[in-house]
């Protein structure tokens, strides 16, 4: 099989560059193996929210010019990265994904636990804050469903009431929540919002929130709606008489999977192929050159293609991998910037900059890959899978998977 | 020494390499929709530890599990979910298949009886008092329809009209039809023979087909499964090593199953012989990519056709050669419909017990067919047909059938001689 381009790896950074190559009339195939890092997603998107002495970045943008020279960032240079910034938001947009949010300046989310964190953009109807020290209501009502365990309620009254803001918590369930319940391990964010795309039960939902909800300033609603659209989200604050906010949930997140569907159809309506449940396992290589690959499903089928990406992620979607020899990239064997030395990997606390999180594929200015100390001219490496960031210290995670996927 | 300690860290089915991720989870059309299940994540890698320690936590629960495989095409690490559940069925359940599974099952001898007798089974098996004996007693459920019982077998066909000329051919392939061609509906194996013999092959039956067994599988019947399996692949392996015949399927189930199925649940090998066994559409695509074969199209045909991805085709990933196939006909449009489970599972949703479950998973892609308003869906697998057209009205039709419909038979011939 012939393409002109051949992603590996599914997950955001594959996907949004799957979207604009095809938007550009390219034929294009990404190979996937298993569903993505954003089944993790918080309900936001960082573009850069710590610098690198772990202080909170009001404006990413700013910020960009002083982190050093290995970041991904540093080679899109300022302008490059509010320019890619403005096409994430619009290409969002074109998916039916509601954010809101700007890259000038940050603003704040509501983690699960109830911490304030640094975002770039937040999904539509989820709580967000400009600032990281308050939140605009005097009184809150949190509201969880019965049973639901993914949402830690006593952290969030907690933390909310740190900030300033008075907090009751409440629970709530409707004939279809507590059938779900029956199984207790399947009682998660994604079954329920199955359960609630049927609209009597939704409305139900909306019913029994009405009886039980006080006068506070907001609702606070775990995230559980909206499997592959956005609907039940509005209908459900169109129909709740008090003002409604989402929180996010413990994974798998709602959020996440919308984001995954949504960006899947598009690419599927622009005309784009997806091997689904495959996994590339090698590449045959020529004059420094990537000619083709192989992958699992298959083992006697040549996919060929003129460029090649890789966008497979870090350690733990398998993109990276390490054993007692030292840290590898599995498909292709790629050089990777990571020490030899096992000791180096890890700092003893676990707070600590992990020195392995900003291990990864060797590219040049070009986002080029290297095999043997040579360049290979035609497969680019974006997203987690690039080194020279650390996505949990400094959450620059999506925002690279976004920004470097458009280059 | 410490890499080898690594290497040998590999735990079947790969059970060790759950995370607990829970994304199985959200993609398993039972979970959505039946409470009572356990769930991919839990029935699979969590209770097998314990299984593994005492075979009293096996949960017959277990059973409602389609097999759709949908949860290890979710899986972000590899782990073998629906074989591990599969395999622990096999191994532990109690459930013995009552005479309804067994019917259900059985169907080369069902099959055999009813091609006999095909007008009074079809007209009897549609009556009301039947069906609702059938509910009644035997627990097949009313709402479903039998596949009508063709009078003439695929075999009894070719043997009377294809089988002599076959040999005329240069190039040879085999035939494995499966059930269904056999005693539902021929007309698929001759448009395969059809094809086929266009682009200059022969097609030629195995020395011996069974049933592949995947509803003896499904229905705690895997000893006799075993039996069949054996046959099956002993005539493949003829086929392919003696004979240098490709075995070509047209159902991707049965596929699935020999290919798969055979090795992780039944423990026979397959290895050998696996890539000489494949599905038509991906037979035909990968010549035609090759530049040996070229296929000519009719001017006239026009058709607006919605691709339903079967579960075992997308585990296979193998949608790529049927939707590339069928693009390459100039009158064709081609509408993916969103990749999710129709419910039915083979024999599953015949099972009264399980009507409802079946029809509420099948319930969002029913939804979509209707709203789109094809002129046909297609699919790669029987039993999603019979559902679909059970429960949208909309006919469907293998790939197959569409490409012998669609093709210039006299031109193609011309083309490749």
């Amino acid at each position: 099989m012939k393409y002109d381009i051949i992603i590996i790896g599914g997950g955001l950074s594959g996907l949004t560059a799957g979207i604009a190559l095809a938007n550009a009339g390219k034929r294009v195939c990404i190979v996937s193996a298993g569903q993505s890092s954003l089944h993790f997603h918080s309900g936001s998107f960082d573009l850069l929210g710590y610098d690198a002495r772990g202080e909170v970045v009001e404006h990413p943008l700013d910020a960009v010019g002083q982190l050093g020279p290995e970041h991904p960032y540093s080679r899109l240079g300022k302008s490059g990265v509010q320019r890619l910034a403005a096409e994430a938001k619009r290409l969002f947009n074109r998916a039916g994904i509601s954010v809101s949010g700007d890259a000038i300046a940050n603003h704040y989310r509501l983690s699960p636990v109830g911490a304030m964190k640094p975002a770039w953009l937040t999904i539509g109807g989820f709580v967000h804050s400009s600032s990281g020290t308050s939140l605009p209501w005097k009184r809150a009502e949190i509201l969880n469903i019965q049973g639901f365990l993914d949402f830690p309620t006593q952290f969030l009254a907690a933390s909310l009431k740190a900030l300033g803001v008075d907090c009751q918590v409440k629970s709530f369930t409707t004939d279809e929540l507590s059938r779900a319940r029956k199984s207790p391990t399947e009682m998660r964010a994604t079954n329920i919002a199955k359960v609630l795309v049927d609209k009597d039960s939704l409305r139900k939902v909306a019913d029994r929130i009405n009886a039980i909800s006080g006068n506070a300033d907001v609702l606070l609603l775990p995230a559980v709606l909206g499997f592959s659209d956005g609907q039940s989200l509005d209908d459900l604050k169109a129909w709740v008489k008090r003002p409604v906010q989402y929180v996010a949930t413990l994974p798998p997140s709602v959020s996440g999977v919308r984001t995954a569907v949504l960006l899947k159809r598009l690419f599927a309506q622009l005309g784009g192929t997806m091997l689904v449940g495959d996994v590339a396992n090698g590449g045959q290589f020529k004059d420094g050159r990537l000619v083709s690959i192989t992958t699992e499903h298959l083992p006697d089928e040549v996919l060929y293609a003129d460029e090649f990406i890789l966008a497979s992620g870090s350690f733990m979607s398998h993109g990276l991998k390490s054993n007692y020899e030292g840290v590898f990239e599995p498909v292709f064997g790629l050089d990777v910037d990571a020490s030899g030395n096992r000791g180096d990997w890890t700092r003893e606390s676990l707070f600590d900059a992990q020195p392995y999180m900003e291990y990864g594929v060797h590219t040049d200015e070009a986002f080029r890959t290297f095999k043997n100390g040579n360049t290979i001219d035609n497969l680019y490496a974006v997203g987690s899978v690039l080194s020279g960031h650390n996505s949990i210290r400094q959450a620059d995670g999506t925002g690279v998977s976004l920004l470097t996927a458009f280059g | 020494m410490a890499e080898r300690i690594q290497l040998k860290n590999i735990s079947g089915n790969n059970l060790e390499q759950c995370l607990k991720c829970s994304i199985c989870t959200a993609y398993c059309p039972v979970s959505a929709v039946e409470p009572n299940y356990p769930g991919p994540k839990h029935s699979g890698p969590d209770q097998e530890r314990y299984r593994l320690k005492d075979e009293k936590f096996f949960d017959e629960a277990l059973k409602m599990c389609l097999n759709c495989k949908r949860c290890e095409v979710a899986c972000p690490s590899g782990v073998r979910i629906a074989d591990i559940i599969q395999a622990s069925r096999i191994t532990y359940s109690k459930h013995r298949p009552i005479l309804r599974d067994m019917m259900l099952a059985n169907t080369d001898f069902v099959g055999t009886m009813a091609n006999m007798v095909a007008p009074i089974v079809n007209t009897t098996l549609g009556l009301s008092p039947v069906k609702a004996v059938l509910h009644g007693v035997m627990g097949v459920d009313k709402h479903r329809t039998f596949p009508a019982y063709s009078s003439q077998k695929f075999e009894t066909w070719y043997k009377r009209n294809a089988a002599a000329s076959q040999d005329s051919y240069k190039k040879h392939v085999s035939y494995f039809h499966g059930c269904y061609v056999n005693y539902n509906y021929p007309q698929l194996g001759k448009d395969l023979v059809k094809i086929m013999n266009a682009v200059g092959y022969g097609v030629h039956l195995l020395e011996k087909e069974k049933c592949c067994g995947v509803a003896l599988i499904a229905n705690g019947l895997s000893g006799q499964a075993r039996k069949q399996g054996q046959v099956n692949v002993s005539s493949i392996r003829k086929s392919v090593k003696e004979d240098h015949r490709t075995v070509l399927t047209t159902s991707s189930t049965c596929t699935f199953t020999m290919r798969d199925e055979y090795e992780h649940l039944l423990d026979i090998d397959v290895a050998d012989v696996r890539e000489g066994l494949t599905l038509a559409t991906r037979f035909l695509y990968r010549l035609i990519e090759q530049g040996e074969i070229k296929l000519a199209f009719r001017k006239d045909f026009k058709m607006r056709a919605a691709y339903h991805s079967a579960c075992h085709m997308e585990k296979m990933g193998w949608i790529v050669y049927s939707t590339e196939l069928l693009k390459m006909i100039p009158g064709m449009e081609l509408i993916m419909l969103d990749s999710q489970c129709c419910g039915i599972a083979g024999t599953y949703g015949f099972k009264k017990e399980n009507y409802e479950r079946s029809q509420q998973i099948g319930s969002g892609l029913f939804r979509q067919i209707k709203e789109l308003n094809p002129d046909c869906v297609t699919t790669d697998c029987e039993t999603c047909k019979w559902q679909i057209e059970m429960s949208t009205g909309y006919e469907v039709k293998n790939p197959i059938s569409i490409l012998a419909d669609a093709l210039d038979v006299e031109a193609t011939m011309k083309l490749n001689s």
